[in-house]
């Protein structure tokens, strides 16, 4: 069982909220399956999500993990990864 | 005349597409006909494209990841190649059979992505590293606009900027027609776009003395203190004769001559005999194949400065003799574009010729015995031309000057 204090779908929703404010169109239809290129998301719009990712859940996304994420399940795997790290034991 | 480089006659170089951003309005005609009817769009102290929606040429995505300016010119040259027939792109390229690697992109600017600097470094001066954007340096780098306009168009022959500050949408044009003619392209979408209305970017012309006090821009008047800033783009759609009669383009005018030069006197007065200026112009009618006489109108360059208005009517008596064609400066309307300025300006020359309708330089009431031309003063003339010269003259000494001919 997860650690993580956040659930799946509420960092979904971040994700949404943070595609939808940089502009890109049909963010708030994205799921755990769609993937960055369904979305015509591009590196440099990744680097904005993830900063406000980080920025959100307080975790650090390693430039190296950057280049992990494919897709929006990715993303949110990987945001409960971290936030599971830094949780209180 | 030839090259040096071919022996093959040197083509004639056609406008078949033009578009406009102005304070007065978007769209060729329409920024033509507010600047011929005397109409300003200059509103307190500042010549600002207020009706400009970028959502409206772009998607929200684009208009979030481009500057200011590089909208300005993805717009202008939506208008320009729609109007030449090079739009819309499908996967077999633009219509008509026009090949993209022969289709090419030279759009300058003066300073580049200002808003998106000042923004950048303020997020970076306050909170550090990570609050400066990843979208900086595409939206700041001067090329943006060629960039973005040749992604639009699918344009895959020759791409850059060029900057020379004031002179720059001449410089672009003239070295689009050279494109052309040293048979690198068939087609150049050419011009310059600016939006430099920071309030950093202002303070420093305030500081140089450069802008006007009073908010008003009256070239040659004996009360001119100054420019008034603009903003916006102008684009035009070059394109070698032969292409345009075998695709069936509309034709709106011809690029007749292109002449360059520096002052090399100073980082920002012009040269005190107007040599630089005089120099272009004659650089232009030679290219042209034209005499001094042939000339109907000039498009200054008529900042408004002290300095400027005074030497280039230096300049125009050095070449003329007294015996200048009328001369109107349309930035009293609009105001200063600095990089799109050239570019505004041999719009307007190309319309004044085609339309046989000088466009007056508004504001002017006083005469100052320094700038004694026939600046077309309160109203349009209509006349009979067929050639015009714009000039355009950068700080850094920098000149353009284009020959503008009726089809």
């Amino acid at each position: 069982m997860s650690d993580s204090p956040h659930s799946d779908e509420q960092i979904l929703q971040a994700i949404r909220d943070e595609l939808t404010r940089i502009k890109v169109p049909d963010a708030e239809k994205a799921t755990m399956s769609t993937d960055w290129r369904d979305l015509d998301v591009d590196s440099l719009d990744l680097v904005e999500l993830v900063t406000a990712l980080e920025d959100r859940f307080t975790v650090k996304i390693a430039d190296g993990e950057l280049k992990e994420i494919s897709g929006v399940g990715d993303a949110v795997r990987l945001v409960q990864r971290l936030s599971d790290a830094g949780a209180p034991a | 005349m030839t090259t040096g480089r071919t022996s093959a006659p040197v083509p004639d170089v056609l406008v078949t597409g033009r578009g406009a951003i102005t304070s007065v309005g978007e769209g060729a005609d329409l920024v033509f006909e507010a600047l011929a009817a005397g109409r300003s769009g200059i509103v307190d102290g500042l010549g600002r494209a207020n009706a400009f929606d970028p959502e409206q040429w772009m998607t929200a995505k684009e208009a979030r990841r481009t500057d200011r300016f590089a909208q300005f010119a993805l717009a202008a040259a939506q208008q320009a190649a729609t109007e030449a027939g090079l739009l819309p792109v499908d996967e077999s390229g633009a219509p008509g059979g026009v090949e993209a690697e022969r289709l090419g992109v030279i759009l300058g600017t003066g300073v580049g992505g200002l808003n998106t600097l000042q923004d950048e470094c303020q997020a970076f001066f306050a909170n550090g590293e990570r609050a400066v954007s990843p979208n900086f340096v595409p939206m700041m780098m001067p090329n943006a606009g060629a960039a973005v306009v040749a992604m639009r168009l699918g344009a895959h022959g020759p791409g850059f900027s060029v900057s020379s500050a004031c002179a720059t949408g001449a410089h672009a044009i003239g070295e689009g027609l050279r494109l052309i003619e040293r048979g690198e392209a068939d087609i150049v979408v050419a011009g310059g776009s600016e939006a430099a209305m920071t309030s950093l970017c202002l303070a420093a012309f305030r500081r140089m003395g450069a802008l006007s006090r009073a908010g008003i821009s009256r070239p040659f008047d004996a009360r001119r203190d100054g420019f008034v800033m603009g903003e916006g783009a102008a684009v035009l759609v070059l394109e070698r004769a032969e292409h345009a009669r075998a695709r069936g383009a509309t034709v709106y005018g011809r690029i007749a001559g292109y002449g360059a030069s520096n002052d090399a006197f100073h980082i920002t007065q012009p040269d005190e005999n107007g040599r630089g200026a005089r120099q272009a112009m004659l650089a232009a009618l030679a290219d042209a194949d034209a005499s001094r006489g042939d000339v109907d109108y000039i498009n200054c360059h008529g900042t408004g400065t002290p300095y400027n208005d005074r030497i280039e009517t230096i300049a125009i008596h050095g070449l003329w003799n007294g015996d200048a064609p009328p001369a109107s400066s349309t930035k009293s309307a609009i105001g200063h574009l600095l990089g799109a300025a050239g570019a505004v300006e041999a719009l307007v020359s190309l319309e004044a010729v085609r339309r046989g309708l000088l466009p007056p330089t508004i504001n002017y009431e006083q005469a100052d015995p320094d700038c004694d031309i026939d600046c077309i003063p309160g109203e349009a003339r209509s006349v009979d031309a067929s050639l015009a010269v714009s000039n355009s003259m950068g700080f850094g000494g920098q000149n353009a000057c284009l020959a503008v001919a009726a089809a």
